[in-house]
């Protein structure tokens, strides 16, 4: 059988905000650029995304962008890169106004500029009073940017693939990325795409865990297919647990809740989080409230027959505002929780929501790696940006608001400086036949017929041990064991045999293809963190409970070959303004 | 609970047949957690879905004969046995899993996208709030496609006649007062297909899981029109 | 036919006919409950005034446009094979101006003094 090829200046895969954006930069340049999704682009999670994107405009309360990347390298528990953290927060800006100019129907003012509201960990003056920096299109924010984002795209003529999944990148002896093959879903044929450049946008990886506010698609696929590749994970260690996830389903009930002035209690009506954030209260950042809503259950404060969640209250915020500015969650609360919000307090509990972590890059979005001189050198040809990418801005943990940020300003950036690799690199490498015979023998590894474990089964156990071995507080026995399990699981992958070999939109062998890369993630997120002896932002460890700046300030590297932890330096130098040095970090 | 589904796999069926599955039901659950159970039982049968929760637009199917959104679908809501088939009038590509491409052309073909000729302002330009509520019911379609895949206009003419939700579309650009394409707009849906195909049926808007009313557009585009006419 | 006429002015004019058709019916059935005719003399002399006249025949007129768009609209939705289509339009057409003309043809009649 012959291979079909294709060739591009550019390859994208994933059509979330970052894809799109960066594409959109591409498009407009008159390149050709190939936009690759295993679901139609509007299916993309960054649809999901709720309360909105930061940017300091200062439309309701005085702001600058100098505030909000102290509240950045401060929310990040200072693991943050500050030069990339001061890029994205000077960026913001003209970002939110690009996307206006592009039709992104934000709520509105008074005044007729941008609807912001307060988000967790904002502040004035570095740590003053509350700020409101979030942009927002009521509680649709991700909705209407990537519709917008596409649209634009549509107008700029992207050319797109929807419905192809990418099973493996494409590299050459030198390392350098030629492209990559993918699978034409509609009829189970793979392609080649030889590109100049390609840019993983694959987003998050929550599906590692069982309870998720991550949709079916967040398998973590260009996290392992670098990985693979033989780049690097970043700060895997430093998964978010969203505070306000539906009890026991897992659907997210978005942090501008609590800026519109919600607020959490306990089984006794108690307001806890003034007791764990006296200042910033139910608006601390996401890993203090989680953790406060973790402890109150499990020292017997939780609320339900159980006793296994808190509650959310709303309904003295009245409905006018209630359908206002919250009608997604108003509508979400009514279908998954049966419960309307104006009434009655929503039952929340943390769920798992947001990897820090990935694929190491530099601000550019060029995927950086130890090859062989240093920490950071450039693998020519590839890019990362979005949830997958780490570059890092969020460090140790992201703030509200900052994740659409991360992707726009970051895809862009990266489209940006492929427009100038492209001037620089005019020609396609030469494909490496090696390489695809190695992509394609991952494939066709799904054919073996016989008896032997189903994927559901290793699924099913596999999110089960992330779930109990990787939660919010992890020791050292219960992360020995997870890791333990987790190569446990990654020795029954080669007994998993598909049942269903037929070629038309096998989604079962989609699943099979997603499991092992989520497998894979699973390992580089229990090795690094039990490599981490320390407590810092999301990663919380009760036999290490202190931040240690002196052995810790530094990023985690965890490597495929071999299971190999590696750490390098965190950028400590802003681009242009003074540091900010390690405090302790209160709120 | 007994769940009538239909199977077709261009690989090994000549014709489309439904199967039986029994599912357990739980408190609270939703028709996707229904039809990821029957691909446990089964992992040869095929469907969309993703967020689960209402906002990707992906596992729009049609149950006991009505286009409804799969993970915001409670079973309990539905009698049994559940009948689940494609959404109707698109061709199956395999089980529940139909093709849109028409759908996604109808889409681009209204110019779905913001179009402003004046120089831009250096911040945002400027919208009221009263503007900007003109937007509320137009720009939340997650064009899951239960509207048009409803439409008995749609069925008959889905290559010339842009049905509910590409119209539906058209009217959030006409309705946006940063939008300056208003004539073109309302030129480029002149002609008996596109736009007035539309027979007000409003199969539309009794599917629509996002509560939005495409035909309540329609008839704000023909008005405009008939305004710009005179 | 322009894409203007195919497209808006026929919606227009199927709006408008309906309005004047439903007035009329009801003013219609409302003069024969209320002063039905006793004979044909009777009703010929109704007729005879030009306004109502006038008015009738701009009911045929817009009963027949009304129809004309509403049966174009199934044919395009139901007719796919382009021959077969105007073959229908055309028999269609040729009906109702039969229709029309003999319409025209009654009033005119009934209306001329005898």
């Amino acid at each position: 059988m012959t291979l079909a090829r294709r060739h591009f200046d550019a390859l994208i895969i994933g059509a979330g905000g970052a894809g799109l954006n960066a594409a959109l930069q591409l498009a407009n340049a008159n390149l050709r650029v190939a936009v690759v999704s295993k679901v139609f682009p509007t299916r993309s999670h960054t649809v999901a995304a709720q309360g909105g994107v930061n940017a300091a405009l200062a439309n309701v309360q005085p702001d600058n962008w100098h505030w909000h990347m102290f509240d950045t390298v401060k929310g990040s528990d200072y693991l943050g890169d500050q030069d990339a953290i001061e890029f994205m927060c000077r960026e913001a800006i003209p970002t939110v106004y690009e996307l206006e100019h592009n039709g992104v129907p934000f709520s509105r003012l008074d005044n007729g500029r941008i609807y912001q509201r307060a988000f967790g960990g904002q502040s004035q003056n570095f740590g003053g009073a509350q700020a409101a920096r979030t942009c927002a299109a009521a509680d649709r924010t991700g909705h209407a940017i990537l519709h917008t984002l596409y649209q634009q795209n549509i107008r700029a003529r992207t050319h797109f693939f929807d419905e192809y999944f990418a099973i493996d990148l494409i590299s050459d002896d030198e390392g350098a990325i030629l492209g990559a093959l993918i699978l034409e879903m509609e009829t189970g044929e793979p392609l080649l795409i030889e590109s100049k450049t390609t840019l993983l946008a694959t987003g998050g990886c929550g599906q590692v865990f069982r309870t998720t506010s991550n949709a079916h698609i967040n398998t973590g696929d260009g996290m392992a297919m670098a990985l693979r590749a033989g780049v690097p994970l970043m700060d895997m260690e430093f998964f978010q647990f969203h505070p306000t996830g539906i009890a026991g389903k897992g659907m997210l009930i978005t942090e501008g809740v609590r800026g519109e002035g919600g607020y959490l209690v306990n089984k006794d009506g108690e307001r806890f989080m003034e007791r764990y954030a006296p200042n910033a209260k139910d608006l601390a950042s996401r890993d203090v409230v989680s953790r406060a809503i973790v402890t109150e259950v499990k020292e017997g404060r939780g609320v339900g027959p159980n006793a296994d969640h808190v509650l959310l209250k709303v309904d003295h915020l009245g409905e006018d505002i209630v359908s206002k500015r919250l009608p997604g969650i108003r509508e979400s609360s009514k279908i998954f929780a049966g419960i309307d919000p104006v009434v009655e307090p929503i039952p929340v509990f943390p769920t798992a929501h947001y990897v820090m972590g990935g694929i190491p890059t530099d601000r550019y979005g060029r995927v950086v790696a130890p090859i062989q001189k240093g920490p950071e050198e450039v693998v020519p040809g590839l890019y990362a940006a979005g949830e997958c990418a780490c570059v890092s801005v969020h460090g140790a943990n992201r703030l509200g608001g900052n994740s659409l940020l991360d992707i726009l300003v970051f895809g862009r950036a990266a489209g940006q400086d492929i427009i100038k690799y492209l001037d620089e690199n005019p020609n396609h490498r030469p494909m490496s036949e090696a390489g695809v015979e190695k992509a394609v023998a991952r494939l066709n590894r799904w054919d073996k017929r016989g008896e032997g474990l189903s994927v559901r089964e290793v699924r099913d156990e596999f999110r089960k041990v992330m779930e109990d071995h990787a939660g919010v507080f992890r020791t050292d026995e219960i992360m020995s064991e997870g890791v333990a399990k987790v190569k446990e699981i990654r020795a029954k992958l080669a007994d998993v045999r598909l049942t269903d070999h037929s070629s038309v939109f096998n989604t079962a062998r989609v699943e099979a293809l997603e499991l092992e890369n989520m497998v894979d993630i699973g390992m580089s997120i229990v090795l690094s963190a039990l490599e981490r002896k320390e407590s810092r932002g999301a990663h919380s460890r009760p036999d290490y409970p202190e931040r240690d700046d002196n052995n810790w300030l530094k990023h985690s590297l965890y490597t495929l070959e071999g299971d190999q932890m590696d750490f390098k330096p965190v950028h400590t130098k802003p681009l242009t303004v003074e540091p900010f040095p390690p405090k302790p970090r209160v709120y | 609970m007994k769940f009538s589904i239909f199977r077709f796999n261009p690989d090994t069926d000549t014709t489309p047949r439904m199967q039986e599955y029994e599912v357990e039901v739980s408190r609270g659950m939703m028709l996707r957690d229904a039809l990821m159970e029957i691909k446990r039982q089964d992992e040869s049968f095929s469907f969309r879905h993703s967020c689960g929760e209402g906002v990707c637009g992906s596992d729009g199917v049609n149950a006991n004969g009505r286009n409804v959104l799969g993970c915001i679908t409670q079973v309990a809501d539905l009698k049994e046995p559940i009948v689940v088939r494609p959404m109707p009038g698109r061709p199956v590509i395999r089980d529940l899993v139909v093709d849109m491409s028409q759908f996604y052309q109808q889409y681009r073909a209204v110019k779905p996208y913001l179009i402003r000729k004046d120089s831009l302002p250096e911040q945002e330009i400027l919208q009221s709030p009263e503007q900007r509520d003109k937007l509320d019911g137009l720009y939340e379609c997650i064009m899951c496609g239960c509207c048009s895949t409803s439409c008995p206009s749609f069925w008959w003419n889905p290559d010339k006649f842009h049905g509910p939700q590409a119209l539906l579309q058209a009217w959030r650009f006409l309705a946006d007062s940063r939008d300056q394409a208003t004539d073109e707009r309302l030129d480029a849906l002149e002609g008996p297909y596109k736009l007035f195909r539309c027979h007000t049926i409003m199969n539309c808007v009794d599917v629509c899981p996002k509560n939005l009313n495409p035909t309540k557009a329609i008839g704000h585009i023909k008005e405009l029109m008939l305004k710009h006419a005179i | 036919m322009s894409r203007q006429a195919s497209g808006l002015r026929a919606w227009v004019l199927q709006r408008i006919s309906a309005a004047y058709i439903g007035l009329y019916i009801i003013y219609a059935t409302g003069h024969f409950i209320i002063n039905p005719p006793q004979s044909h003399a009777d009703w010929k002399a109704w007729v005879a005034d030009p306004l109502v006249a006038f008015a009738l025949s701009l009911f045929f007129a817009l009963l027949l446009v009304h129809a004309w768009v509403g049966i174009r609209d199934v044919l395009i939705d139901y007719v796919k094979p382009i021959m077969a289509r105007v073959a229908l339009l055309t028999l269609f057409g040729l009906g109702f101006l039969g229709c029309g003309l003999w319409a025209a043809k009654v009033i005119f009649l009934a209306a001329m003094p005898s």
